[in-house]
C-alpha cells in the first residue's frame, strides 16, 4: 500500500477535569492512505467531530500523535500548522460558512488569498474550479443569493481551489434535501475517483458512509468496528 | 495573506456596516478638527509674531530695565530713608509699582560694560496737542522712538535718529482731509507741550511716514524721531529748579557683536540689578504664551480623541463578536493569528485615517476661511496689518494625522487581540 497521508497513534482527547472530565477520544490508532475515501461514522457525542478536528490540525490532542505524510505535527509551531492546513487540506462544512456580502468568486478564493497569492492568479484559479463544478455563471453573484445546493457546491469549490491532498467534509449533506444531496455526493466521490483526492467524510448518514471505501464506526470515543468496501455505491 | 490584501480586506470590512463606521469616524473627526484648528491658530499667530521680529532684522539692541529687587528688601515697619533708593524706585510709576526705574548712575554703569557701544535712555514725553498747517489742533500721545523698528508702514519711512521727524497712524489721515497716505508725506505740523511751570511752547516736525497698526499696538499713535523726542523732553523740563534727577523706565543699549556677547552683557547687567532683554527674548516670551494657549486648546482636542478611541474599541469589539464565524473560518483555512490581529488592527487604522483626513481637511477649511473672514478687508480684525490667525504647518498636519492613526491603532489592539485569540473550532460552532 502507499504511504499513509494521515496516521494517528494512541490519540487521546480529554475535555475538562475532575468531576466534569470527559474522555472524547480514548486512544485511537489508525492510518489513512493517499487516495482513500474514509467515512467516520457515529452518533452525536461519539467523538467523530473531535477526531476530525484533530486530523485536520484544528485542535491539539491531549496525548498521542497525529502525523502528516509520516511527520509528527504536534511539535510544529502554530504558524507552520496554519500553513500546512492551508496547503494540504480542503474543508466542506455543513453550514457552508460563506460570507454573504462577498461574491461567489471572492468566497471561494479565500484560501488562496490567505496563502498570499496575487489577485489575478487567484481569480483565474477560482474560475477554473467554478467551471469544473458548473458554477462559472454564478461567479459574480453574492453568496447570499444562492440555493442550498449551489452554496454547498461553492463550498466544495473553495475546498478545492488550493488543490488539496485531503478533503475533509463535515456532514456535507446535512443541510440539503435528498436530490441535492445526491448531486453533492456525486461531486465529492467524482473528485475522489477522477482526481485521486483523499476524502475524509464525517457523517451520521449511513447512505453517505456506505459510498466510502472504508468506514470507521465510532462509539464513546472508540472505533468499535471498521468496514471495508464501498457497499452502497449504486452504479 | 499579502499586506495589500490585508489592507483591501480591512477597507472593505470597514464599510460593511456604514452607519456604525460613520459614527465612529465622526468622533475622530471632532478630535482631529480641533487639533488642526488649534495648531493652525498657534502657527498662524506665531508666524505673525515672526514677521514682526523679521522687521527688527538681526537687531543689535538690548532693552534694559531695573529689576528694583535689591532696593526693596522687605523690612518690618517703615524702612530707613535712602536718597538713592528713593529716586530709583520712585519716578513716573510711583513707589510700590514693583519695578524700579533707571537713574543716571545706572546709565553710566551700563556704559562701562564690555561690548556696550552706546546707551540711549528712553524718555516718555506727553505733548499737549498737534497742530495742522491749517491751524486745527488735536489731542495727542506719542510713542517712544525705540519702537520705530516695529513700525509697519503704509507710506514713507520710519522717523530716524536725527531731524525733527514724525510718523502718523493711517486713521489720522482724516485730519488732512485725504485718504492717500502719500499726500501727507512732507507736511509740516506743530507740536505743543507744557513745561513744569505750565508754560506752553511748540516745535515743528515733518511727517515722514504713515503707519499701520500692528497687533502689538505699535503704529497706533504718532511716533517721533529721537531728536524730536529729545527736544520735546527738554521743553517739558524747562523751568525745573534744582538738580533734575532723571528717571528712565528703560534704556536701549547697542551691543557689539550681540550673538557672542549677549550672555556676558546680560550677566553684567544682573550684577547691577538690571535686566537686559533682546528683541528675541521679548518676542520669545510672547510666543511662549501663544504656545501655552494653543497647547491647552490642543489638550481639549486630545480629550476628544481619547473619547473617540473608546468608540473604536467598542465598534471593533462588536464587529469581532459579529464576525466570530468568519474569523473561525479564516483561521481554519490557514490564516495565522498574527494576520488576524493585523487585519483587525488595520480596520482600526482605516477608521483612524478616515477620521483624521476628514477632520484635518475640515479644520484647514474652517481655519483658512475663518482667517480670511476675520483678518480680511473689512473683517473685525482687518485693521491689524499683516495679521494671520491661521497658518498651515505641513509638519504639524502630518504629526496630527500620525498621532490619530497611532491612537486608532492602539484602540484597535484590544479587539484585534480578541479576534486573534479565537479558537477556530469554537468559532465555527458559534451560532
Amino acid at each position: 500500500m502507499s504511504t499513509p497521508v494521515l496516521e494517528t497513534e494512541n490519540l487521546v482527547k480529554v475535555y475538562g477535569k475532575g468531576a466534569t472530565r470527559f474522555d472524547a477520544l480514548k486512544g485511537l490508532t489508525f492510518e489513512i492512505h493517499e487516495g482513500e475515501s474514509v467515512a467516520i461514522v457515529g452518533k452525536s457525542g461519539s467523538g467523530k467531530s473531535t477526531l476530525m478536528h484533530l486530523l485536520a490540525l484544528l485542535d491539539e490532542p491531549t496525548s498521542g500523535v497525529v502525523a502528516l505524510g509520516g511527520e509528527p505535527v504536534t511539535a510544529l509551531k502554530p504558524k507552520k500548522v496554519s500553513q500546512l492546513r492551508n496547503d494540504t487540506f480542503g474543508f466542506v462544512f455543513q453550514q457552508f460558512f460563506l460570507n454573504p456580502n462577498q461574491t461567489v468568486l471572492e468566497n471561494i478564493t479565500l484560501p488562496l488569498k490567505i496563502a498570499g497569492m496575487g489577485k489575478s492568479e487567484r481569480n483565474r484559479r477560482g474560475m477554473e474550479v467554478l467551471e469544473q463544478l458548473d458554477m462559472a455563471d454564478k461567479a459574480k453573484n453574492k453568496a447570499t443569493n444562492l440555493s442550498g445546493g449551489q452554496k454547498q457546491r461553492a463550498c466544495i469549490a473553495r475546498a478545492l481551489v488550493n488543490k488539496p491532498t485531503v478533503l475533509f467534509a463535515d456532514e456535507p449533506t446535512g443541510n440539503l434535501d435528498t436530490v441535492t444531496s445526491e448531486i453533492v455526493e456525486d461531486i465529492l466521490f467524482g473528485l475522489h475517483r477522477d482526481h485521486g483526492i483523499t476524502l475524509v467524510v464525517v457523517t451520521h448518514d449511513e447512505d453517505l458512509a456506505a459510498k466510502c471505501q472504508r468506514r470507521l464506526m465510532m462509539q464513546d470515543g472508540e472505533i468499535v468496528t471498521e468496514e471495508h468496501g464501498a457497499t452502497g455505491v449504486h452504479a | 495573506m499579502r499586506s495589500v490584501d490585508v489592507a483591501r480586506t480591512a477597507l472593505g470590512n470597514t464599510f460593511r456596516s456604514k452607519l456604525r463606521t460613520a459614527l465612529t469616524v465622526v468622533a475622530i473627526v471632532i478630535g482631529s478638527f480641533t487639533l488642526t484648528l488649534t495648531s493652525g491658530l498657534g502657527a498662524g499667530v506665531n508666524k505673525y509674531v515672526d514677521t514682526v521680529v523679521a522687521g527688527f532684522g538681526g537687531s543689535s539692541q538690548m532693552f534694559v530695565m531695573s529689576t528694583g529687587a535689591s532696593d526693596a528688601e522687605p523690612t518690618d515697619g517703615p524702612a530707613e530713608y535712602d536718597p538713592e533708593a528713593a529716586a530709583s524706585t520712585g519716578g513716573m510709576f510711583g513707589p510700590g509699582s514693583g519695578g524700579g526705574v533707571l537713574t543716571d548712575s545706572d546709565i553710566e554703569e551700563i556704559e562701562q560694560i564690555e561690548n556696550v557701544s552706546s546707551v540711549d535712555p528712553m524718555v516718555f514725553v506727553s505733548p499737549d496737542f498737534i497742530e495742522t498747517p491749517d491751524g486745527e489742533r488735536y489731542d495727542m500721545e506719542l510713542d517712544v522712538p525705540a519702537n520705530a523698528l516695529g513700525l509697519e508702514l503704509a507710506a514713507g519711512e520710519a522717523p530716524g535718529e536725527d531731524g525733527m521727524e514724525l510718523s502718523i497712524p493711517e486713521d489720522w489721515l482724516t485730519i488732512f482731509d485725504t485718504e492717500d497716505a502719500e499726500q501727507v508725506i512732507g507736511e509740516t505740523v506743530e507740536i505743543g507741550i507744557s513745561n513744569v511751570t505750565g508754560e506752553q511752547s511748540t516745535v515743528e516736525a515733518e511727517i515722514v511716514g504713515v503707519s499701520e497698526e500692528a497687533l502689538s499696538g505699535i503704529g497706533a499713535t504718532p511716533m517721533p524721531s529721537r531728536e524730536l523726542n529729545q527736544q520735546l523732553n527738554e521743553l517739558s523740563m524747562e523751568g525745573y529748579e534744582g538738580q533734575a534727577q532723571n528717571a528712565y523706565t528703560m534704556a536701549v543699549v547697542d551691543v557689539e557683536n550681540i550673538e557672542a556677547s549677549e550672555q556676558g552683557v546680560k550677566d553684567a547687567l544682573i550684577d547691577q540689578d538690571l535686566l537686559g532683554l533682546t528683541v528675541e527674548d521679548q518676542i520669545g516670551a510672547v510666543q511662549g504664551v501663544i504656545d501655552a494657549v494653543s497647547w491647552v486648546l490642543s489638550g481639549f482636542g486630545l480629550i476628544a480623541l481619547l473619547a473617540a478611541s473608546f468608540g473604536i474599541v467598542n465598534t471593533l469589539l462588536m464587529s469581532v463578536q459579529e464576525r466570530t464565524r468568519e474569523i473561525g473560518l479564516m483561521k481554519a483555512l490557514g490564516m495565522s493569528s498574527g494576520k488576524v490581529f493585523g487585519l483587525f488592527s488595520m480596520e482600526a487604522v482605516v477608521i483612524g485615517i478616515l477620521g483624521s483626513v476628514i477632520g484635518v481637511v475640515l479644520g484647514l477649511g474652517a481655519g483658512l476661511v475663518g482667517n480670511a473672514w476675520l483678518t480680511g478687508e473689512g473683517g473685525p480684525l482687518g485693521a491689524v496689518a499683516g495679521l494671520t490667525l491661521f497658518a498651515v504647518d505641513p509638519l504639524a498636519i502630518a504629526g496630527i494625522t500620525a498621532l490619530i492613526v497611532f491612537i486608532a491603532f492602539l484602540a484597535g489592539t484590544l479587539p484585534a487581540a480578541r479576534a486573534a485569540k479565537k479558537d477556530p473550532i469554537e468559532a465555527l460552532r458559534y451560532e
